[in-house]
């Protein structure tokens, strides 16, 4: 039975649970042999796609990562596509436990250490020097679970990556002691001596921001050692080195969270210190470190109420920052990194070009702004809203009036109700993303719509299966026809009928995103279901979505692992149920959405580390 | 334009050495301290190197691959005719014919593949790790649809990089990666990158040969900035000793794998820069051959000047999705595989194997004794799996190029069928000098090397 686990707890490799989160929905359609799929093995159109998007809360129950106890069929999880036995009346998308049977207690996780993102490291500086600082190359981020934010916690930096550190450190200090407006951001006295006072006070000053916390006095004697053992006659020169070494140190690079014994309130548990919240909630919603503001909060201790950190998180949702961050989860969520590599045959599709991706891609993210920030309102509108931003070429592709667009300039249009564009799944990032060069793929299609709208798993297609979509001799002239006809494998059919209905109602759209009545003199057929619910076309799908009890639990889940730098696992679902709940009271605002989850206690409080001796 | 050597004084070095935090220091032999090739008869004059030259797809299937492959009836394009030495080249080792190549044909992955989770045996995942570690994907964490996987072991570069069999003490650079195609299946892990150095530990390669160039010639600081620089290295080691103590073991790992980065650059401070003639800083333009050649132009001077003696090469990335436009492909090479493209992929495995030539050739150019560096080294050309149309991991493609110090046999055909991967491994590795009893793991162990090799 689950239970809270004992502290410490081993923390089992964060990768290792995330396996378990997939073993678990392996078994829901696995297929047997022998059959075709077209899509889920034989394109790069899948760039991108992830682990860990499963209906499937880690099936861990302690925490321990037992292995092959979890294992399909062995117990650890039984969960299939759409079936959740833990979830299955609505409204919970996996997140919570329900009703009738008695909620599992939250279990905190032990910590995880990230080292900065790339953006978070590059905001920092810029925070903290001003803009326009030297830049040079450092180690890109990975996403294997979504998230830049999981990949920063769970691999291990190669030793050109901490090549490129000490270059761009050595860079950007030497960029801010030759510029006296940088300069004095950080060195605010004149120092007479490498190792006086003011060397002393711009040590703290700049440890406490670039660390995080307020040094420890070793930590201040070593660092004034440095500017005094490397001055050489010249003080300036002194600070620039403790510049060009802190930003070296694992102190900076990694974010590094203990934790601290819990008041009795909380049940003995453990939580994050103020230092250490103030840290967790400026890289969550600012992509950057924390400001002075919440580093004078932590440093009165402030950061520990679920009350002060709503306070905090209010405030830097009103910043520049708040909504570039914003921006940055819903690219990973909704994968838009993929569109940099779409290739269409330039024969086929004439009105494609770089210029046209990067506007679907605007598109979005201004659509995301207005939902999120400037109108604000159900985020869900994400998959139903008839608003959208428009330049030249995207109203020429839609179809669209859109007095004032030009190549550059973006429109707001509202789409009349005649025409087939509501919400990003009918336009044109989501429709090219996941089609082929020349084919569109009902099965790449509905593959999204169940792992990220739905936050459903689709497990792989059988080994050695033949994955040919090429037409042969007496094959259906339609590609409905050929995916119904792999369908009729029993091999195949338990995940294609998962999968492909959804898909099948995008048949509309090309490759491109352009509407069409007819593939090759064949009229198109774009009826399709969602879970046994006939639909005719893409835009009653975008109804159905836009109250679907999945998606707003879907979107918090995505959310959270996004905050917490790790998948969720079943000790979160209790956490997750709360966020969710006031998610859905607050009519899914997704600042609301934020503030809950900062309220959180799956935000606030951990587990032990393992420390060894 | 030279850069200047640096004598390492003795003195330098045991500040360094015994300064900051007692970090362990490997004392750098007598060879080191003088500069290169002054250590006399105790050293071999010219110490192997090691290159690891990958390419995607594998090549054109045909009936040996087994299953509907042998069905289609297509040509073994790849397989020489005969064995043994004197081999004609076959039609798709062609280009390579010039620098005499050893070829291995017929071996497959070995491994166990654990029942659980599903799709280890995919050519993706299983062919390509055996082929670059001698050992299986890591079972836990891996997802077949979405293709997270992660290495259990470390890359055939990496092994012997960090083997004491192999450096006394490693030259400025450990290893060097370099990659050619920015094509990538996906955007994380093993996609990426072809060396590791154990579980979610990738050393992603330099994309560009001027930034190859950049980090090979930079000029080094002088004494006062290096002491610097030194210095605060020392400073960072302090902050860090102070963070591990927090850490679980995971996080330990990583923290620690981080540190001894840092001392690895420590290190590079002390040890002189040997005496390089720097050629002018390439460009970045040229198609995939040219570019290609660029970075084996670089690489080969990095090997005869001494700043490496291991480096890895990836030409096109795993799975690639590499649009070879240039062939008249019109569409992505893992997708012209899995749609049966038969003779698009032929053509692209003979351009991906004039690559390699060309690659090689700055190291077959004669040397100021006469040799070549490919007398003195070996460049293991391999693939990820037999073939890409239905990733068949049965003929797993293996080139050897150079003779290692006369160790290894050139020009010669060796077919073991059904023969154990690992076996070319071990083999490759004894040329280098290491005597390992065995290679290969989880179910591919073998302690024999491959016949008529080893000289």
């Amino acid at each position: 039975m689950p239970e809270r686990s004992p502290t410490p707890v081993r923390r089992p490799p964060l990768v290792h649970r995330a396996a378990q989160v997939l073993l678990t929905a392996a078994v829901a359609c696995a297929p047997l042999a022998g059959c075709g799929d077209g899509a889920l093995e034989s394109s790069p159109a899948e760039l991108g796609s992830y682990a860990g998007g499963g209906t499937t809360p880690a099936s861990d129950p302690d925490g321990r990562g037992t292995g092959g106890g979890a294992f399909p069929g062995s117990g650890g999880g039984t969960d299939e596509p759409g079936e959740d036995p833990d979830d299955e009346t609505a409204g919970t998308g996996g997140a919570g436990s329900s009703p009738g049977r008695p909620p599992e207690p939250f279990a905190p996780s032990p910590p995880v250490m990230p080292r900065l993102t790339a953006a978070q490291y590059r905001n920092t500086l810029e925070d903290l020097f001003g803009p326009d600082l030297p830049r040079t190359p450092i180690e890109p981020d990975t996403n294997p679970y979504l998230f830049w934010s999981i990949g920063a916690a769970t691999t291990a930096v190669s030793e050109l990556g901490v090549e490129q550190y000490a270059e761009a450190a050595f860079v950007v200090a030497a960029a801010v002691f030759a510029d006296e407006a940088r300069r004095s951001r950080a060195l605010t006295c004149a120092p007479a001596a490498a190792d006086d006072a003011c060397i002393d006070a711009y040590v703290r000053g700049l440890g406490r921001r670039l660390y995080r916390r307020p040094l420890t006095e070793d930590e201040v004697t070593r660092w004034v050692a440095v500017s005094r053992d490397t001055a050489e006659g010249d003080p300036l020169r002194g600070a620039e080195s403790v510049l060009a070494g802190m930003l070296q140190s694992p102190a900076f690079l990694y974010r590094i969270e203990a934790g601290e014994p819990a008041p009795e309130a909380d049940g003995g548990s453990r939580r994050y210190t103020s230092h250490e919240m103030a840290a967790r909630l400026a890289f969550f919603l600012t992509e950057a470190g924390p400001d002075d503001v919440l580093l004078d909060a932590a440093d009165r201790g402030e950061l520990v109420s679920p009350d002060a950190l709503e306070a905090q998180a209010r405030r830097l949702l009103s910043t520049p920052r708040a909504r570039a961050a914003v921006q940055a989860f819903f690219a990973q969520y909704l994968d838009l990194g993929r569109l940099e590599h779409i290739e269409l045959d330039p024969a086929l599709f004439p009105g494609f070009s770089r210029g046209l991706v990067r506007a679907m891609e605007t598109e979005v993210r201004l659509l995301v702004d207005d939902l999120v920030f400037r109108r604000g309102g159900d985020i869900r509108g994400l998959f139903s809203a008839r608003r959208g931003y428009v330049n030249a070429d995207l109203a020429e592709l839609y179809g669209v009036d859109a007095p004032g667009a030009t190549a550059s300039a973006f429109v707001p249009v509202t789409f009349p109700e005649d025409t087939p564009r509501a919400g990003v799944l009918t336009l044109g990032a989501f429709l090219t993303m996941n089609a082929h060069r020349i084919e569109t793929s009902p099965t790449l299609r509905g593959k999204y719509i169940r792992e990220r709208v739905l936050c459903q798993d689709v497990p792989p297609p059988p080994a050695n299966v033949n994955l040919d979509l090429e037409r042969a001799e007496g094959d259906p002239p339609t590609l409905r026809e050929r995916l119904e006809q792999h369908r009729e494998n029993p091999a195949c059919a338990g995940c294609h009928a998962f999968i492909d209905p959804p898909g099948f109602l995008f048949e509309n759209y090309d490759s491109m995103g352009r509407w069409r009545d007819a593939v090759d003199g064949y009229p198109v057929d774009a009826t399709g279901d969602l879970d046994g619910v006939p639909l005719n076309d893409a835009l009653d799908l975008a109804k159905a979505l836009s109250t679907h009890p999945r998606v707003g639990a879907c979107i918090t889940r995505q959310v959270y692992r996004f905050a917490n730098s790790r998948l969720d696992t079943r000790g979160d679902r209790a956490a997750l149920a709360g966020i969710e709940s006031a998610f859905a009271a607050s009519g899914y605002d997704f600042q609301s959405l934020l503030v809950a989850l900062v309220r959180s206690e799956g935000f606030r409080t951990l587990a032990a580390p393992e420390v060894l001796p | 334009m030279m850069i200047p050597r640096r004598p390492l004084s003795r003195r330098t070095f045991l500040r360094g050495a015994l300064g900051g935090l007692g970090v362990a220091l490997a004392l750098p032999p007598l060879e080191a301290m003088l500069g290169p090739r002054a250590a006399g008869a105790q050293v071999p004059a010219f110490p192997p190197f090691f290159g690891l030259f990958y390419w995607a797809n594998g090549t054109p299937w045909h009936a040996r691959h087994g299953g509907e492959q042998a069905g289609a009836g297509y040509p073994d394009l790849w397989t020489p005719g005969t064995t043994g030495a004197g081999f004609a080249p076959s039609p798709l080792l062609e280009p390579l014919a010039r620098h005499r190549p050893t070829v291995v044909t017929g071996l497959e992955p070995h491994t166990e593949v654990p029942p659980a989770p599903p799709g280890q045996e995919d050519g993706h995942m299983r062919g390509f790790m055996v082929a670059m570690t001698g050992d299986r994907i890591r079972p836990e964490g891996f997802d077949h649809p979405s293709h997270t996987l992660t290495a259990l072991s470390p890359s055939l570069d990496q092994y012997l990089a960090r083997h004491p069999g192999f450096y006394e003490t490693p030259p400025r650079f450990r290893t060097l990666e370099v990659g050619v195609s920015r094509a990538r299946f996906h955007d994380y892990g093993h996609w990426n990158a072809i060396s590791y150095n154990g579980p979610d530990s990738s050393n992603l390669p330099i994309m560009e040969p001027s930034a190859l160039f950049d980090r090979l010639f930079a000029v080094p600081p002088d004494t006062r900035e290096a002491d610097r620089r030194r210095r605060l290295l020392d400073a960072v080691l302090g902050d860090a000793n102070t963070l591990r103590a927090q850490l679980g073991a995971t996080d330990r790992g990583r923290l620690d794998a981080h540190l001894e980065h840092v001392r690895t650059l420590q290190r590079r401070i002390e040890v002189a820069t040997p005496h390089c003639e720097v050629p002018g800083r390439p460009g970045d333009d040229g198609d995939l051959l040219q570019k290609t050649r660029t970075m084996g132009d670089l690489l080969a001077l990095a090997v005869s000047c001494g700043l490496t003696r291991v480096f890895s090469v990836m030409l096109t990335s795993p799975a690639t999705t590499h649009v070879f436009s240039n062939l008249g492909v019109p569409e992505d090479m893992h997708k012209i595989c899995h749609d049966g493209r038969w003779e698009w992929v032929r053509d692209i495995t003979r351009y991906q194997m004039e690559c390699f030539a060309a690659f090689l050739d700055a190291f077959q150019a004669p040397q100021p004794d006469g040799t070549t560096l490919l007398d003195r080294g070996l460049v293991y050309g391999t693939s990820e799996y037999g073939e890409g149309w239905k990733h068949s991991v049965k003929e797993l493609p293996v080139l050897m190029v150079g003779g290692a110090g006369g160790r290894l046999a050139r020009g010669v055909h060796v077919r073991e069928v059904d023969g154990n991967l690992c076996r070319a491994q071990l083999t490759a590795l004894r040329a280098l000098g290491l005597d390992d009893a065995q290679f290969g793991r989880n179910g591919a162990e073998t302690a024999d090397v491959l016949p008529g090799l080893l000289t």
